[in-house]
């Protein structure tokens, strides 16, 4: 592990006094923000653009003290078009910058659908041109926030060849993948779970510390059957195989595209059993698809079919109450467990 | 007793349109009921299967009370247990076009409410095995899941012969392995179970290469005369299974050493409280890498070291020959659920206290797993069995032909014993067992026998760690 470079008269947000190279607790929030200004500090190609980031900081506050630091031209405000954000940091990393595009919230994302699956994922294609970018998506319900800040679009960029994607569930992860998603050459869609901002907490490397796209973590190891999740619902299966004391593992997939093919065939094989969960709506989502590739690749390894919890495919309403019943809850989880368990 | 009405506060049942059984539609009228004010039908809250009457006719109950239970979970058209077992055999016996009268006469909400075809094909399936279960589940008992087929199939398992304990008996993974597991014993050697049984095996293999057995390998063990006449009356109910092959063998193996070995036994007792110190010393350290310390071990050890200085118990009576052999290849029995083998370790005599440990977990975890080799069964030169598990403080094992001797690690108890002190003898608590061996009086002596026995006492009572 190498030190980070000194940041010459910067904002020493990194904890002062304290071992660059240990640990420090963050939230999953800060350790994005550690993330982002410990890559713009390596690389002067590193900059950020996206609305209200710069004097304001970020809806979030993700960005707070960037402009201070690093000044704003490589933290960049942007008018309210999605569209013209991601074909700005389409053409700067073809010209060899490295931007990390803020979607206020992940819903917006479809204004800018056209630059980031027509052009971004596949100018390498058809033309060899690395874009090496990175589209921050802050996503996820749970606050009553409705129909268009509550979204986990996640699924559509999976059907879009050359991007990447990923989902990091711990600020641990939420640092790594973001500093991994920066160094990679490919335009790379990175979900962040707006209800983990805060709440989420652990001990995060401090300086370099990059986790490595496509591979899932084992969140908890067990024998008995296996939940694959991502994002929010990783915790929602932590706490649940916590409170039904049962041998679950938890599989943490961490990057949605491409798939750990081997850490879910592997966990699949284990157990026999499988609930592949998450927030986002059903058809189509990330959990078809894994529950596709265990059915078409371990299904001799099966003990059970492979079920999915997920949000049926309706909008996120805005009323509490029918959110709650709308997004998977800790009850659902232990429910669906339950029922593997016992099949 | 639905509210019917501000000011009625009770009602009265007066006739049932449906029974426990029936399939009802939501809105159909499932019973009368009078009040004070008006007769009226009470429509079904939901459709589905009714699963009980609550509240009988002529009874009248306030508002509120429940009246009925409908199993909305059910789907119409699928078998009631009663209508099952109405229906099931006598239906099948018929043509289908005569079956669905012969379900309506006993189920006529079934006839009522969906359509004929499906009744008679309902009547026609399968029988009451895959009737729900009498607590509303599917019976899943002869469903086997991807993984379960493969795993009975590499294991030659019966399915029919396993209980299931998933949803409605399904034979679930777990079921499966539970089986083979108890069928072909714990495989992770978690439970260290008795590695003896009296005397041990030798597979077939071995005792077809030897000539002197040719004559007797068509002729197994001779068949118990037939009891006279009328003693099975006297004997009782019995039962009469034929003898695996393994058994076949080892009582073939064991009548054959029998009448071939003059067979003498030898027992001396041993105080294992240094074996017991040193084992406590060594055992944390060893249990770290993965090899548990057994008394056997220490046993083994002292054993293979005295065989050494006594080459007259390390050797095989051929003909009118002895054949001594250099290295120690020691057998060790291995108790299995019906039967025994006896794995060798092969040149013990270079194996540490830790290697020889080591040696008999690997082979005896593999016996039980039926993983081992069939050369790992031939070639020993003197064996070790350990019956004082079961809590057996004396033996006569019997020699497993060519070897001359057989050693048996009993149970190791607290004894009072007479020790000697520099204040003159006195009584203490101390672990011994009892070393007992049988030997061939044809190779060698009992002074032989009780000298070599001398010395691995000797060992175990010194014990010291070499190598």
């Amino acid at each position: 592990m190498t030190a980070p470079e000194a940041a010459a008269g910067g904002l020493a947000t990194a904890a002062d006094g304290e071992a660059p190279s240990g640990n420090r607790e963050m939230t999953y929030l800060e350790a994005i923000s550690d993330g982002l200004r410990t890559e713009m500090r390596r690389d002067e190609s590193v900059f950020c653009l996206g609305e209200d980031i710069g004097a304001f900081g970020g809806a979030f506050k993700v960005t707070d003290g960037f402009v201070e630091e690093f000044g704003a031209e490589r933290c960049l405000d942007a008018p309210l078009a999605e569209n013209a954000i991601i074909g700005a940091a389409v053409g700067a990393a073809a010209e060899g910058m490295r931007p990390v595009c803020e979607m206020q919230f992940a819903d917006f994302i479809s204004c800018g659908f056209d630059q980031l699956v027509n052009v971004a994922a596949k100018l390498h294609y058809r033309q060899g041109v690395a874009v090496p970018m990175v589209v921050r998506l802050p996503s996820g319900g749970g606050f009553s926030g409705g129909p268009f800040h509550s979204q986990n679009p996640e699924a559509w960029f999976l059907q879009a060849p050359g991007l990447k994607v990923v989902a990091p569930a711990t600020a641990s992860d939420a640092k790594g993948l973001l500093v991994s998603a920066i160094r990679d050459p490919n335009p790379v869609c990175y979900l962040e779970h707006k209800g983990l901002y805060r709440h989420v907490k652990d001990q995060v490397p401090e300086g370099e510390h990059a986790v490595p796209i496509g591979e899932a973590r084992i969140a908890r190891p067990g024998e008995e059957m296996t939940v694959i999740a991502y994002g929010s619902s990783v915790h929602l299966a932590l706490r649940a195989a916590e409170e039904l004391d049962e041998d679950i593992e938890v599989l943490d997939l961490r990057t949605l595209a491409p798939l750990d093919r081997e850490g879910i065939l592997a966990s699949a094989r284990k157990t026999g059993k499988v609930l592949v969960a998450h927030e986002a709506t059903r058809t189509c989502g990330v959990g078809a698809e894994v529950a596709a590739l265990i059915t078409e690749e371990s299904f001799e390894d099966l003990d059970a079919p492979v079920r999915r919890l997920t949000a049926p495919d309706v909008p996120i309403p805005f009323s509490p109450p029918l959110e709650q019943a709308v997004l998977p809850q800790l009850d659902d989880m232990k429910e669906a467990c339950g029922e593997l368990l016992a099949y | 007793m639905p509210q019917m009405g501000v000011s009625v506060a009770e009602g009265t049942i007066i006739e049932w349109r449906k029974r426990p059984g029936d399939w009802v539609e939501a809105d159909e009228p499932i019973c009368d009921v009078t009040t004070d004010k008006i007769d009226v039908e009470i429509p079904a809250p939901a459709s589905g299967r009714v699963e009980a009457i609550l509240v009988e006719p002529g009874t009248t109950v306030a508002v509120g009370t429940a009246l009925a239970r409908i199993d909305a979970e059910a789907k119409p058209g699928e078998a009631h247990p009663d209508e099952n077992a109405a229906n099931g055999g006598q239906a099948a016996a018929e043509p289908a076009a005569e079956a669905a009268p012969a379900a309506a006469e006993t189920a006529p909400a079934a006839t009522e409410d969906a359509p004929t075809e499906s009744t008679a094909a309902e009547a026609e399936g399968p029988p009451a095995e895959h009737a729900p279960a009498e607590n509303g589940e599917e019976d899943r008992s002869q469903f086997y899941s991807p993984v379960v087929r493969r795993i009975a199939g590499k294991h030659d398992v019966d399915l029919e012969q396993v209980k299931g304990t998933g949803v409605g008996g399904r034979v679930r993974k777990k079921d499966v392995l539970a089986y083979i597991e108890a069928r072909e014993g714990a495989p992770d050697g978690r439970t260290e179970r008795a590695l003896h049984i009296e005397s041990p095996y030798r597979p077939d293999e071995a005792e077809a290469a030897r000539p002197s057995e040719a004559g007797t390998e068509a002729a197994p063990a001779a068949p118990a005369a037939a009891p006279p006449q009328g003693v099975e009356e006297l004997v009782g109910p019995t039962r009469r299974e034929p003898m695996s092959v393994m058994r076949q063998a080892i009582a073939r193996h064991m009548t054959e050493s029998r009448r071939t070995a003059a067979h003498c036994t030898t027992i001396v007792e041993a105080d294992f409280s240094r074996v017991a110190a040193r084992r406590r010393e060594l055992r944390d350290a060893m249990r770290r890498r993965g090899v548990n310390l057994t008394y056997l071990a220490f046993v083994a050890r002292a054993t293979v070291e005295a065989l050494q200085e006594h080459p007259r118990l390390n050797a095989s009576v051929d003909g009118t020959d002895i054949v001594y052999h250099d290295d120690v290849n020691l057998g060790i029995a291995v108790a299995l659920d019906d039967g025994l083998v006896v794995p060798v370790i092969r040149r013990a005599q270079r194996l540490s206290l830790e290697g020889m440990a080591a040696g008999i977990a690997d082979v005896a975890e593999r016996a039980r797993a039926g993983r081992l080799e069939p050369d790992e069964l031939q070639g020993g030169t003197f064996t070790i069995t350990n019956p004082g598990q079961f809590g057996a403080v004396l033996a006569t094992p019997i020699i497993s032909q060519p070897q001359v001797a057989i050693l048996d690690l009993e149970a190791i108890v607290k004894r009072p014993v007479v020790v000697e002190g520099a204040d003159g003898d006195s009584i203490a608590i101390h672990p011994m067992s009892y070393l007992c061996m049988s030997w061939d009086h044809r190779g060698l002596d009992g002074a032989d026998a009780a000298r070599f026995l001398g010395d691995v006492k000797a060992r175990l009572e010194s014990f010291e760690v070499s190598g």
